[in-house]
């Protein structure tokens, strides 16, 4: 194959069969348990990388099922994300993530910097309550309920989580180990189609793992529960700090 | 997190516990089963990148137990390697490459560029026969099968083959979806230990599958199979020609 059709069909490896498809990324029936809880401020402060601001000591857990993604297939998450200031603009930065299928993984990783790893979340309604779990090999490490629909959430109000843009670290390095790519990424969502919002009673349980530290940002106090559906499509990003330059 | 703090931990998303450490990656007791195989000469043209040279019209099908890895821990491998020529050099060109553990699919994709996918590999012994299986999904896209080391392989002869280089198309986007990182990477495995080498009768059998083509390079003669056990450390790597300069 010439140089110059490798150049050409460059996009992500292998180069014969991408692990992942070129997008736009096309999310229908999305579903979301977010649970917003109360932590200790001085660890956010630690973990929270500059030129990004806390706002306030609020981070939310995210169990989410995607049962029908471009490229991505379906599969579930898990997040942990913090609401956060960028300059004027106020947004969330995901601090890490877990994923159960590969391409959304390695695409999400090599094209906008998701902080992503191979776990085992689910997202699933048991009888009268919606539960999320976050096992990372055999052990648990998350576990979220809430009750199923209890009361609904106004659509503005629903609507303004999904149009607030999300703040990425995204690192990669060169073959020699140095730093390659250290950049603060932003990125929107688009076309977004809300489906429904509910709120009610919601509880969170985090356990310690080496390798999938979220309860480091222990849980003090449970602030909300929110359960959303939503078709959307998650957009490219833009670089707004390079670490390195 | 002070933008000085970012900068001196980036090595690895996620920032705060990478996915991989930081190496040297250390590989204690590397079981190989490799069955060479002649193929169509076409074939082969259409996927090794030019600079790179092809030599004959051969593939190394590969299977591979690593049961203790610096950071990796224990997991199984499954792919291509073409053995190529570049300049004065023979070494091996890593065409695709099926693993069950994400650390060394993050690692492996994002400092050299392996072009690694999530799959099911196996490599074991069951009674007089090695028994290499690769599974994507619930779907079988390859299985190999060796006598039981029937006959030794003189240890000066495998370590030749494990001193040639290996190369790899490493290929990273940016967040806007164009090529970032577009080279062709050369690696060494270092520090050597052959245990055990050996030779015997073998078979490959190769199935079609839209996200692990493997049968797009066909098996039309096993030329040998070699069954090999060794601690290597497999080295970082360096750039030896960039397709966007």
């Amino acid at each position: 194959m010439k140089a110059s059709e490798v150049r050409a069909t460059a996009f992500a490896m292998p180069r014969h069969s991408p692990s992942y498809p070129a997008g736009p990324y096309r999310f229908v029936d999305r579903e979301y348990m977010t649970i917003t809880y109360q932590t200790d401020p001085s660890v956010l402060e630690r973990v929270v990388p500059a030129p990004l601001r806390v706002l306030e000591p609020i981070v939310r857990l995210e169990f989410v099922r995607m049962p029908d993604s471009t490229g991505f297939g379906s599969y579930h998450g898990a997040a942990q994300v913090i609401p956060v200031r960028f300059g004027t603009e106020t947004g969330s930065y995901t601090r890490l993530m877990f994923l159960d299928t590969h391409p959304p993984i390695a695409g999400g990783r090599e094209l906008w910097g998701f902080p992503q790893k191979l776990a085992s979340p689910k997202l699933e309604v048991d009888r009268d309550t919606l539960v999320g779990t976050l096992d990372f090999g055999p052990v648990r490490v998350a576990s979220g309920t809430m009750g199923y629909k209890h009361h609904a959430i106004e659509t503005d109000v629903a609507r303004t989580s999904f149009e607030a843009p999300g703040f990425l670290l995204k690192i990669i390095p060169h073959v020699d180990g140095s730093p390659r790519i250290c950049e603060l990424v932003r990125y929107t969502r688009s076309d977004l189609v809300l489906k429904g919002a509910w709120s009610g009673p919601a509880a969170l349980a985090l356990y310690s793992h080496a390798l999938a530290p979220i309860a480091d940002l222990a849980v003090r106090e449970v602030v909300s529960g929110a359960h959303l559906v939503a078709d959307y499509t998650l957009e490219l990003g833009e670089v707004v700090h390079d670490y390195l330059a | 997190m002070h933008e000085d703090d970012v900068r001196r931990n980036a090595f690895a998303m996620p920032l705060e516990n990478p996915s991989y450490p930081p190496g040297p990656y250390r590989f204690v007791n590397r079981e190989f089963l490799i069955i060479t195989y002649r193929t169509d000469r076409d074939a082969l043209e259409r996927v090794v990148p030019e600079p790179l040279e092809i030599v004959d019209p051969l593939v190394k099908y590969e299977f591979i137990r690593m049961p203790d890895s610096t950071g990796f821990g224990d997991y199984t491998e499954s792919g291509q390697v073409i053995p190529v020529r570049f300049r004065d050099q023979t070494g091996g060109f890593v065409h695709s490459m099926f693993l069950d553990d994400d650390p060394p699919i993050a690692g492996g994709r994002e400092l050299w560029g392996f072009p690694k996918k999530l799959a099911s590999p196996t490599l074991q012994v069951e009674r007089d026969t090695l028994v290499g299986t690769l599974d994507f999904g619930p779907v079988r896209v390859a299985t190999g099968t060796m006598g039981y080391k029937h006959k030794v392989v003189p240890t000066e002869r495998a370590l030749h083959a494990l001193q040639e280089p290996g190369f790899l198309l490493k290929i990273i986007p940016n967040v806007d979806g164009r090529p970032r990182v577009c080279e062709l990477v050369r690696y060494y495995l270092r520090d050597l230990a052959v245990k055990g080498a050996w030779t015997g009768p073998a078979a490959l059998e190769l199935h079609p599958h839209a996200l692990a083509p493997v049968a797009d390079l066909p098996v039309l003669e096993v030329v040998s199979g070699v069954h090999l056990i060794a601690d290597l450390t497999l080295d970082l790597g360096e750039v030896v020609h960039d397709y966007l300069a």
